[in-house]
């Protein structure tokens, strides 16, 4: 996992997708959190067809503050990169973070115990 | 605690609130500062979690109204993604009382949080035994001695008194009243409450000619309030001559 700013382009397995192990009674909210954010990546594509970089940096400033806090430090970090790439309005560098994004949340395995 | 959370970020909402039940609070979320501005009104709180980037007010013009128009002292706590020095002094300098920079770890919310409390003196004694003035209340075996002697309470008598005792001075909501006392999911009439303060009024003798008055505030709540001599007298003396 890199923790650089964002001010290059991440590479194909720079998140590496983890098994993630998290309390029981986080289940119900991290559900919600993980089918959001996969929501996210399309509405954040969306607006990016739309040059809304606005609405892009609101998405990763968000993903950066709750992300660790359900239990993936991944997406904390995605989250500033994505808010640094959208302030600076680098569509290459976007484009990258929402492949990251995706892959990582179609390969993240999480269990509850 | 009773907590009222401005964060417009859902996930982060659930996730402050899910904490903060686990470690027995009460949260309230909003997602407009309007919304929890309006509520203010009308409800108290313990303390108040602030996000700073919010629609249509932000956190820190909610703080300013907060301390400037309400005049509150309430506790605020700041958690934002915000990690600016300048921020961070500005938000102080408003009247935050502690700045947390997202994302947060748990335990060190709740302890932050606590602490403020503390301070506020909202969570003052957590102590088994109080002791104010003519009372003894033990929360460890529930009862209440006035003058050595014992106070005949229900359970629910003894919980109201207790949190009356525990914020002496301070304007409790009849939604604060009814969390704290009977949870969250109680259904609970105004009238009751209303007999309930009525009754441990009586019982514990919370009146001017005591040294207290318990005072019902119009369309919010209740405040308990210990009474100077002077003030004693001046009310002893309306009370006599609304008498007359």
């Amino acid at each position: 996992m890199t923790s650089g700013t964002g001010q290059r382009q991440p590479g194909r397995d720079s998140l590496q997708p983890r098994v993630v192990w998290l309390h029981k009674d986080l289940e119900q909210l991290v559900i919600r959190f993980l089918r959001r954010k996969e929501g996210d990546v399309q509405r954040m594509r969306a607006a990016l067809l739309d040059e809304d970089f606005d609405s892009i940096e609101r998405a990763g400033h968000d993903l950066k503050g709750a992300g660790e806090g359900f239990g993936f430090p991944e997406l904390s970090v995605l989250g500033a990169k994505l808010e640094l790439a959208a302030r600076s309005r680098d569509k290459k560098l976007l484009e990258a973070h929402f492949a990251t994004m995706e892959r990582y949340l179609k390969r993240i395995q999480v269990r509850f115990n | 605690m009773r907590i009222a959370i401005l964060e417009d970020d859902t996930s982060q909402s659930e996730l402050l609130s899910h904490w903060l039940q686990l470690a027995g609070h009460h949260p309230h979320a909003f997602e407009q500062g309007a919304n929890l501005l309006r509520a203010l009104q009308n409800e108290s709180f313990d303390a108040l979690i602030l996000d700073w980037n919010v629609p249509d007010l932000n956190g820190v013009d909610v703080l300013r109204r907060v301390r400037q128009q309400l005049h509150s002292s309430v506790p605020v706590l700041f958690v934002t993604g915000r990690n600016r020095e300048d921020d961070i002094v500005l938000a102080l300098r408003e009247g935050a009382d502690d700045y947390m920079i997202k994302p947060v770890r748990r335990l060190e919310l709740l302890a932050r949080l606590e602490a403020l409390a503390r301070r506020a003196r909202h969570v003052q004694d957590q102590a088994e035994v109080l002791e104010i003035d003519a009372f003894r209340v033990d929360c460890q075996t529930r009862t209440v001695l006035r003058h050595g002697k014992q106070v005949d309470l229900t359970a629910k008598d003894f919980d109201l008194s207790v949190l009356f005792l525990r914020n002496i001075g301070r304007l409790l909501s009849r939604g604060h009243i009814r969390e704290t006392v009977w949870g969250s999911n109680a259904v609970v009439t105004s009238r009751t409450l209303d007999t309930h303060v009525s009754r441990i009024r009586n019982k514990l003798g919370l009146t001017p000619e005591h040294g207290w008055r318990l005072a019902a505030v119009y369309r919010y709540g209740y405040r308990l309030e210990h009474l100077d001599q002077a003030a004693m007298q001046r009310l002893t003396a309306d009370d006599k001559a609304a008498a007359v």
